[in-house]
């Protein structure tokens, strides 16, 4: 398990422990990565960050076409493996989760301790706004030292 | 499901009962409760459903057949749980002092019926 | 065998070149060592921390298993040494693991296939060696009593798993008691068994394999009672057609199981297990 801010690792240790996820992905809502866990390649990553931000993004928009607020989290079930995502506010702003689970777990489980992730990084949160905010320029080089981080590289 | 509601009251009206429900196993998930009184029914589906997954691997293991009747007793409470059928759960929360024999008979009969 | 001194240095020298140095890859032999002492916590910080920068590494992902196989995780340590294989197919602990949970949950052939590798690649190995010896045996034995669909298992091929305890009989632990022989299990809350027995009613030996899933049992019955507000578990009961199982916890550290056929009542078992609790209680002090 790797984070790019030393406060989730407390939160997130302790999600991966009771709901034995086998992969765990923490993005912004622009589907920059924040922590990881199961992943092997920064690759991988990068994608599953890309697809569950539009994922996210496509759901909110369906929701706004129904006049519905947004929905909070959709599910999948696949025959090994299932698909949990949710989106959260946060102090530092809007997230996405991203979970995968096999058969050692379920959804429910799942959901019960991501609520508890999100009650635990709300409490843990530093109060003030990030010092600096990610310009699109600057978006790509704020991204590589991510990856750096979360791979240790 | 009306009738998977009046089943469950008929669960809650044992001595000690602080609600029933019945999970769906693989998902953990709630699929109809009863009475919660005070009692969060959310976690009660994911971790029962987790309980009684990981007993269905211990009985086999010891090659018999799956359970019909779970019991887990705590200092402060009772979790009672029957399978329905291959994936739903009957299970009921109570006090210490909850009349088990009772409840356990009601929680049969709602798993005979199946959906 | 290394003295408990010289092994502390070891461990002092290996976690301060670990702090100058946090991508060394040190963290193998440090928690490796960690392990061997039974400071799983530290073990398992220490293995976290270099999968986290190592997550491709196939040893890293070898040794989080083996500490989670000291837990009890045996789920969990099958997905680790499964991911060890995918990134290494080689790997020979990956391999001996893996045989080893196999071989516990009755799955003699898949155990004698990755037992076959790693023993291959060490000749040398005893463990690997005896482990496989073992497994052909048992295959053999199935074999003559021409039980081809039986899961004949017997107690675990690597004995350097076992909780072996020095100055005990435990065969003698529930002897007088009803079912001394068969239906009364004593494990710690590793999954390993201190005592006891317990066959299938086809009579195959399944004592290792339900305390191997025992342990992951008693750790979801406290949580759930735990996170329900329901204060610390006491006793689970199951009952099946084929009989009925209740287990305690003698003491923090153990598990009872006790298991009977369906026409004993549950209430009847609370009191066996009960009685038999206070037995295991009195021969663990004995062994202190």
């Amino acid at each position: 398990m790797r984070a790019v801010e030393p406060w989730v690792e407390g939160p997130l240790a302790a999600f991966l422990d009771e709901s034995a996820a086998r992969l765990t992905l923490l993005m912004t809502s622009a589907g920059q990565v924040l922590a990881q866990h199961g992943f092997t390649r920064a690759f991988d990553v990068m994608s599953a960050a890309a697809l569950g931000a539009g994922i996210m993004a496509s759901t909110d928009e369906l929701a706004r076409l129904m006049d519905a607020p947004p929905f909070r989290a959709l599910a999948h079930q696949g025959v090994q493996h299932g698909l949990f995502l949710s989106g959260f506010d946060t102090p530092q702003g809007r997230w996405i989760g991203l979970v995968v689970f096999g058969p050692e777990s379920s959804l429910g489980l799942v959901q019960l301790f991501f609520q508890r992730l999100v009650a635990d990084l709300a409490k843990q949160a530093p109060t003030e706004a990030p010092s600096n905010r990610v310009l699109a320029s600057d978006f790509e080089d704020e991204l590589n030292a991510s990856l750096r981080t979360l791979f240790g590289q | 499901m009306p009738e998977f509601a009046t089943a469950l009251d008929l669960i809650t009206r044992v001595h000690g009962v602080r609600g029933a429900m019945l999970v769906s196993v693989s998902d953990g998930l709630v699929v109809a409760e009863s009475s919660m009184d005070g009692v969060d029914g959310a976690p009660v589906a994911a971790l029962t459903a987790s309980l009684a997954g990981r007993l269905r691997r211990t009985t086999e293991a010891a090659g018999r057949r799956l359970p019909t009747f779970i019991h887990l007793r705590a200092a402060t409470g009772t979790v009672l749980a029957v399978p329905s059928n291959d994936d739903l759960l009957v299970v009921t929360i109570g006090a210490p002092d909850i009349n088990v024999g009772l409840a356990r008979l009601e929680m049969l009969h709602v798993a005979e019926r199946g959906i | 065998m290394r003295s408990v001194g010289a092994m502390s240095d070891s461990i002092r020298a290996m976690t301060a070149q670990l702090v100058s140095d946090p991508a060394s890859m040190i963290f193998l032999p440090l928690g490796e060592a960690l392990r061997q002492r039974g400071q799983l916590d530290a073990a398992e910080k220490v293995a976290l921390a270099g999968l986290g920068r190592y997550s491709e590494s196939a040893d890293a992902h070898d040794l989080y298993a083996r500490i989670l196989g000291d837990r009890g995780q045996l789920e969990l340590a099958f997905d680790e040494w499964d991911i060890a294989l995918r990134l290494e197919p080689d790997h020979v602990g990956a391999h001996k693991g893996i045989g080893f949970l196999y071989f516990v949950a009755g799955e003699l052939d898949r155990a004698l296939a990755h037992l076959e590798t790693a023993a291959r690649k060490l000749p040398d190995d005893d463990g690997a060696q005896t482990a496989l010896a073992r497994v052909k045996e048992a295959l053999a034995r199935r074999a003559a009593a021409g039980n081809g669909a039986g899961r004949e298992t017997e107690t675990a091929v690597l004995t350097e798993e076992q909780a072996v305890v020095p100055g005990a009989d435990p065969s003698r632990l529930f002897l007088g008691l009803e079912g001394a022989e068969d239906g009364l299990l004593l494990l710690d809350t590793r999954g390993l068994r201190l005592g006891g027995g317990l066959t299938s009613p086809e009579g195959d030996d399944v004592a290792d394999a339900v305390s191997a899933h025992l342990a992951g049992v008693s750790q979801e019955a406290s949580r759930t009672a735990r996170l329900l507000g329901l204060g610390a578990w006491i006793s689970l009961a199951a009952e099946s057609p084929d009989g009925h199982l209740f287990v305690v916890a003698p003491t923090p550290e153990t598990l009872l199981l006790l298991v009977r056929e369906q026409s004993v009542p549950l209430g009847r078992l609370a009191v066996v297990a009960d009685h038999a609790a206070g037995v295991a209680r009195a021969w663990l002090e004995g062994l202190q």
